[in-house]
């Protein structure tokens, strides 16, 4: 390494006064000039704030009303940082007591905004909101309520999965929403013991429990009967069945 | 005079990120040295085993803060592999703009740290400023700024907008007259060149004996670059060619890394040009097969590469991640070994370090 501080000295001597000092200082000044006649280029921020556009990730947002419970946030969160929580129901006219409903509670302190919940929410209920500034003095603040998560949002906060199907790549096949080709339930009969559970745990009533004539008791058999139309492909009665009869059929 | 050990880190202006850089030191005189590192050890390919295929990808946003993109994108290349999927020709070349846009982004933050190490506090600013740019590109692209979650698994989010690509073209016209600047501030400073113009030298045969990959090895004379010698996406049908300097020094890995920025404004255009029309996305299967999946691509770093095992289920059986700057830090002591303990700051800020993804 000596070869080469001295090869430096011998450069700097080499380039002079005017190579090694002034030529870089005109050059500096040149750049200070340039950049003193210029707007600058940052914000007084809590005062002045960037415009965000639409489709800016911050913290997860609710329409209350949208909601339908079905827990699809809840399952596909990374951080498993929403849950589903029992609330009463927005206030409406001409009931007296509103009935509980399941909403889903984030802990916007876990939440790491990848805006999944919004992306796979199949009501558009869950959207993404422009709020970043979350800071707060506990942590239990942090745990947004359903109703404190309530946002109304602009047409652009929601988020849309466009796809095609892998066997229709080259037809030329427009993309369409991801509940136009949903994976449906489907049972195995021998399985099934015709509990009812899935119908209860379904959150559009898609789910219809239809006798099937006896046993050989003389008692009806009970099987579950799907409405493909009304279904979202949230699995909830996937998992409460207790035999493991019902399994999601792809769709390919 | 005796011989001593210091430590370079865990909080040093050099150690961007946390590691250690133990040197021992005779005088001035760096004579060996050792690099510690897992202070940032999160377990994460352990984590990942307990998330479905598609929780993974805004985690593996996480690796590296400075090029997010790049990690998830060689995650659902790996996951594609495995799946067997095949990805819509629209989705690729927006896959590829992404991923020299994200290219361009890490390497301005490169040069934005580099020049404090170097005392030159201006070029921080000129870079930091040029990097706001890009963030605001992927911000309305795909709503954040550092940790994108843009890619799926067959596929990307969304489509880009008109509007999108209008100010892309304008960004990169804007920021190809600010590259003349950077070069007037750094390379025709006199001062500056003299710390790096032959100091740190690391031979072909050494880089590639050492794993180096990345601008540290193109620094080095090798013609190896991932997109060109093992391409994935569409880089073969794109006008590009991989940037080599043969000096072997600080100040070619320097080169290597300014003529990669515009050969990215140039590969952008290009894909610009030839994307086109149709689907974004392609529905993925809900349980991959049985087997493995493996795919490597050109990070800003260097090389990295993903290798998945799947066993049927939604969750993928083991994840492995080739952290490219891992690889390159075993090139440290070779590099350090003979410089001053002056030298060590610009030379280890040369190689671009990335905490995030070496310890994971």
């Amino acid at each position: 390494m000596a070869e080469a501080i001295r090869s430096n000295k011998q450069r700097s001597k080499e380039l002079g006064l005017t190579g090694f000092i002034l030529k870089p200082l005109a050059l500096t000044l040149k750049q200070t000039l340039k950049s003193t006649v210029h707007k600058p280029t940052t914000v007084l921020y809590p005062w002045e704030k960037l415009v965000l556009p639409d489709v800016y990730r911050g913290r997860p947002g609710l329409r209350f009303d949208k909601c339908i419970g079905c827990g699809v946030c809840m399952r596909i969160c990374p951080n498993r940082c929403i849950d589903m929580m029992e609330v009463d129901d927005l206030p409406k006219e001409g009931v007296e007591t509103p009935k509980k409903v399941k909403r889903p509670r984030v802990n916007v302190g876990r939440c790491m905004m990848c805006g999944y919940c919004a992306e796979y929410c199949p009501t558009d209920a869950m959207i993404v909101t422009p709020e970043y500034e979350l800071a707060s003095f506990t942590r239990g603040a942090l745990i947004y309520d359903p109703y404190q998560l309530q946002y109304d949002g602009v047409p652009g906060n929601e988020v849309h999965i466009l796809e095609v199907l892998p066997a229709e790549l080259h037809t030329g096949a427009a993309p369409r929403p991801a509940l136009e080709n949903k994976d449906l339930p489907s049972l195995e009969d021998s399985k099934c013991i015709g509990c009812t559970k899935c119908a209860k745990a379904c959150p559009v009533d898609a789910v219809e429990m239809k006798e099937m004539g006896v046993n050989e008791k003389g008692r009806p058999i009970k099987r579950p009967v799907f409405d493909n139309d009304k279904c979202v492909s949230c699995e909830n009665c996937v998992e409460v069945c207790p035999k493991s009869a019902l399994c999601m059929k792809e769709v390919q | 005079m005796a011989k001593m050990w210091i430590n370079m880190g865990p909080q040093h202006p050099m150690t961007h990120g946390l590691w250690n850089l133990r040197i021992e030191v005779d005088g001035e005189t760096v004579t060996n040295s050792e690099p510690v590192i897992g202070y940032l050890h999160r377990g994460w390919e352990k984590m990942v085993e307990d998330r479905t295929y598609p929780q993974i990808i805004p985690m593996a946003d996480r690796l590296c803060y400075g090029s997010s993109y790049t990690w998830s994108h060689v995650y659902c290349l790996a996951v594609e592999d495995l799946m067997e999927l095949e990805v819509p020709e629209r989705a690729k070349y927006i896959r590829v703009i992404a991923d020299e846009l994200q290219r361009i982004a890490s390497h301005l933050m490169w040069l934005a740290a580099i020049g404090p190490d170097l005392g030159n506090l201006t070029i921080f600013l000129y870079a930091m400023r040029e990097r706001e740019l890009f963030m605001d590109l992927f911000q309305s692209l795909c709503g954040a700024r550092m940790t994108y979650n843009y890619t799926r698994i067959g596929g990307v989010r969304n489509d880009t907008t008109p509007e999108w690509e209008r100010d892309l073209v304008r960004t990169l016209d804007f920021f190809e007259k600010r590259m003349v600047e950077y070069e007037d501030l750094v390379d025709r400073n006199v001062v500056f060149r003299m710390r790096m113009e032959g100091l740190a030298p690391l031979s072909a045969a050494d880089a590639i004996n050492l794993g180096v990959t990345g601008p540290s090895l193109r620094g080095s004379g090798v013609d190896f670059d991932v997109r060109q010698d093992d391409p994935y996406e569409v880089y073969e049908n794109l006008d590009w060619h991989p940037c080599v300097q043969p000096d072997c020094d600080v100040y070619a890995r320097y080169r290597v890394r300014m003529d990669e920025m515009r050969m990215s404004v140039q590969i952008i255009r290009d894909a610009l040009k030839k994307m086109p029309k149709g689907p974004v996305r392609v529905k993925p299967p809900r349980y991959a097969p049985e087997g493995t999946g493996m795919a490597r691509m050109e990070d800003p770093r260097g090389e990295s590469l993903m290798y998945v095992i799947g066993d049927g289920t939604e969750k993928p059986f083991r994840l492995k991640v080739r952290s490219p700057f891992f690889v390159t830090l075993s090139a440290a002591p070779v590099m350090v070994n003979g410089c001053k303990v002056a030298d060590v700051p610009s030379i280890m800020g040369m190689i671009d370090v990335c905490m995030g993804e070496t310890d994971r």
